[in-house]
């Protein structure tokens, strides 16, 4: 029997039942609209989270996730494996970028309206993902184990002690103690490299079978006066449009990290004092600055613990959005929509408040 | 059939005793074996702690050792002695590290890495042009065919091709 | 030129590009990561001891040296003049050690021996120890890769 692409293909097929898959693949249809160029945020953030495990499988290799040859260990990939300074430069970027997406993907969302049903449980893995994400930032940010990165730290896992009750425990999980120590940089490692890429793994497989079983949004008022809108299959048509987007992404990202790539300061010191301009990672400074605008006491509690009642509160609200906003067409959909410009802003005025 | 059977099976009953049946001479003294282990002179082992922790072991290393290999064989004094001579070895021989104050920059090592890289990107930038261009042509064909309905000849102008679909694509 | 029917059409031309030059990219990525993932890290071809160290040395006795991350077996001959071994077994890459009342180098893995030479005379170690060039110069003493040009 002729061994070729097509008897190969069958012998699998005839074992897994793969055929269904593919065509799937060709009998899905992404809706052409004026609003679909966001449908391509969603694949943009998968390229990123695959360039952020191979380059951080590489950086792995490498890395001493303890607190006498963190540092040390950092500045032996930048210096001395080849071209390591840019490896450790392409994950730190890719990190921002993915983030920056997973953000204009909520906005996307928030504004079309996709959360409304049946797609409330694609908003709520996607609220995960968005949290998880920030916490891969958060973590994968004390590991050069310098001295803004044990600041920031520092900073970060004392906020959850303000939560009523439960407070001191998250930060003793997340600091392996009371205080920020070696002990920290261990579990934050671990963390980052194995329970966070499970967790994203499982909820991200969640989030897209959610996504394939509902199919593709279309724009409220399509659904209002009940327009059939023109769509294009999924393959080949708008997964060629994908990887055009993928291509100029990789460029620029790879563009960048050459130019922009980080440097690693000295090892940090527990004892020392905090270094002047300690300050989060840039999707963190709203958040920070919101902490720092409430003042030291308030009544019979800290100002911090209000901030973070509110925050957590906001959370919260935006989480459970798509029940909320259960009118979208509506006065309240309004609303929300002025809401979420209203967010917008304030977030980028707050983080540039927070540089000043 | 029974005879490829029979073949199979002597060689790999040959593969498997095969580290037995090679002939070598066998010459391992068993007095020698059990003190060997414990009558290691420590060079190896200090001058492999002694370079794990620092640049200059040998000295201490060397020292440590004769001090136990002089210890001659009581396998108790040895025990005793292996513990003891890397923690001495270790304190003298390791002088920490010193702790690097400056900010690492990233930089290339040199001329030659910085061009290939440069000349990477410059590849990289233009593969995503020619990519692209293409991907522009791709698209545009694929909307035309979808658009035609090639592949669904019940409603499309092909309904008539007597041509089976596999040619051609 | 038109052709009615064809085989290779003007589209699988252009797919067999774009699907070759996306290769092509792929492939270029494809070295860098793999230098980086298989380390750099070498032997090196030469080491710098102090020779006080060393001059004190009786003919027969062995010390080690560290030569790089492996152990390196430094033996006075009779004549005085010092043989350089690389501690670690022909067979399996174990460290060995030198048993001085046999005059032996013994390795415990799988219980090779080696003469005091380096020759392997018993047990499964297929090559001698590997030996190394020595000198003395001044006060520093240098063992070398045999055949190593070293710039100064």
């Amino acid at each position: 029997m002729k061994i070729d692409m097509k008897n190969v293909g069958a012998w699998f097929d005839d074992r897994l039942a793969l055929t269904p898959i593919f065509k799937y693949m060709t009998k899905k249809e992404v809706p052409q609209h004026e609003h679909s160029i966001w449908y391509y945020t969603g694949s943009s953030i998968l390229l990123f989270l695959a360039i952020q495990i191979v380059t951080g499988i590489m950086l792995a290799l490498y890395y001493k996730p303890t607190l006498e040859g963190a540092n040390d260990s950092v500045a032996r990939i930048m210096t001395e494996m080849p071209l390591g300074w840019l490896v450790r430069s392409i994950h730190s970027w890719s990190a921002t970028f993915m983030i920056a997406f997973v953000m204009i993907h909520l906005l996307a969302i928030w504004f079309t309206k996709s959360y409304r049903k049946p797609r409330e449980a694609t908003w709520m893995t996607g609220m995960m993902l968005l949290v998880v994400s920030m916490v891969f930032g958060f973590t994968g940010y004390l590991l050069p184990w310098d001295d803004l990165s044990l600041s920031a730290t520092k900073v970060g896992t004392n906020i959850p002690n303000a939560i009523p009750v439960v407070g001191k425990w998250v930060t003793q999980f997340l600091r392996g103690g009371d205080d920020v120590t070696g002990d920290t940089l261990t579990r934050f490692f671990l963390f980052h490299v194995c329970i966070l890429p499970l967790v994203i793994f499982a909820v991200m497989a969640v989030h897209i079978l959610l996504v394939q079983k509902e199919g593709m949004s279309v724009p409220l008022e399509a659904e209002i006066k009940k327009k059939k809108v023109p769509s294009l299959p999924f393959w080949p048509n708008f997964i060629l449009r994908e990887v055009m987007i993928w291509l100029v992404l990789l460029g620029t990202l790879m563009t960048v990290a050459l130019v922009f790539a980080p440097s690693l300061g000295p090892s940090a010191d527990l004892m020392s004092p905090a270094p002047a301009g300690v300050k989060p990672e840039w999707y963190f400074l709203f958040l920070f600055q919101t902490l720092k605008i409430f003042p030291g006491n308030m009544g019979p509690v800290t100002g911090e613990f209000v901030a973070v009642v509110l925050i957590l509160l906001a959370v919260v609200a935006i989480f459970f959005l798509p029940f909320i906003d259960n009118k979208p067409e509506g006065k309240k959909g309004k609303i929300i929509n002025y809401l979420g410009v209203l967010g917008v802003i304030y977030a980028i005025v707050f983080s540039i408040w927070s540089l000043l | 059939m029974r005879g490829i059977r029979i073949v199979i099976l002597l060689a790999a009953a040959a593969l498997l005793l095969s580290p037995f049946l090679a002939a070598r001479p066998v010459q391992a003294p068993q007095g020698g074996g059990a003190g060997a282990v414990s009558a290691t002179i420590a060079p190896p082992q200090g001058g492999g702690a002694g370079a794990a922790s620092a640049t200059i072991a040998p000295p201490q290393g060397g020292g440590a050792g004769a001090a136990s290999a002089t210890t001659a064989t009581p396998q108790t004094a040895k025990i005793e002695a292996a513990p003891a001579a890397p923690a001495p070895a270790k304190k003298p021989a390791k002088k920490a590290p010193e702790k690097r104050t400056e900010t690492i920059v990233p930089a290339f090592t040199g001329i030659k890495e910085q061009t290939a890289v440069y000349v990477f990107y410059a590849w990289l930038w233009l593969s995503i042009v020619v990519l692209i261009y293409f991907l522009r042509l791709w698209v545009r064909e694929s909307d035309r065919v979808y658009h035609a309905k090639y592949y669904e000849p019940e409603e499309s102008p092909r309904k008539a091709n007597p041509l089976p679909q596999v040619l051609g694509d | 030129m038109r052709i009615d029917n064809a085989y290779f059409t003007r589209r699988k031309f252009l797919n067999s590009i774009l699907g070759g030059w996306l290769g092509a990219l792929a492939v270029t990525f494809v070295s860098p990561i793999v230098k980086f993932v298989w380390p750099p890290y070498k032997e090196p071809d030469e080491v710098k001891l102090a020779f006080a160290d060393y001059s004190g040395m009786k003919p027969g006795d062995v010390k080690g040296f560290a030569w790089g991350v492996k152990p390196g077996l430094l033996k006075r001959a009779e004549d005085g003049s010092f043989i350089a071994f690389v501690g670690v077994c022909s067979h399996l890459d174990c460290n060995v050690s030198w048993m001085a009342d046999k005059k032996k180098f013994f390795c415990a893995c799988h219980e090779g021996w080696y003469d005091e030479n380096g020759t392997n005379i018993a047990g499964p170690p297929p090559r001698p120890l590997r030996r190394l060039e020595t000198s003395v110069e001044g006060e520093d003493f240098f063992v070398r890769k045999p055949g190593a040009v070293v710039k100064s």
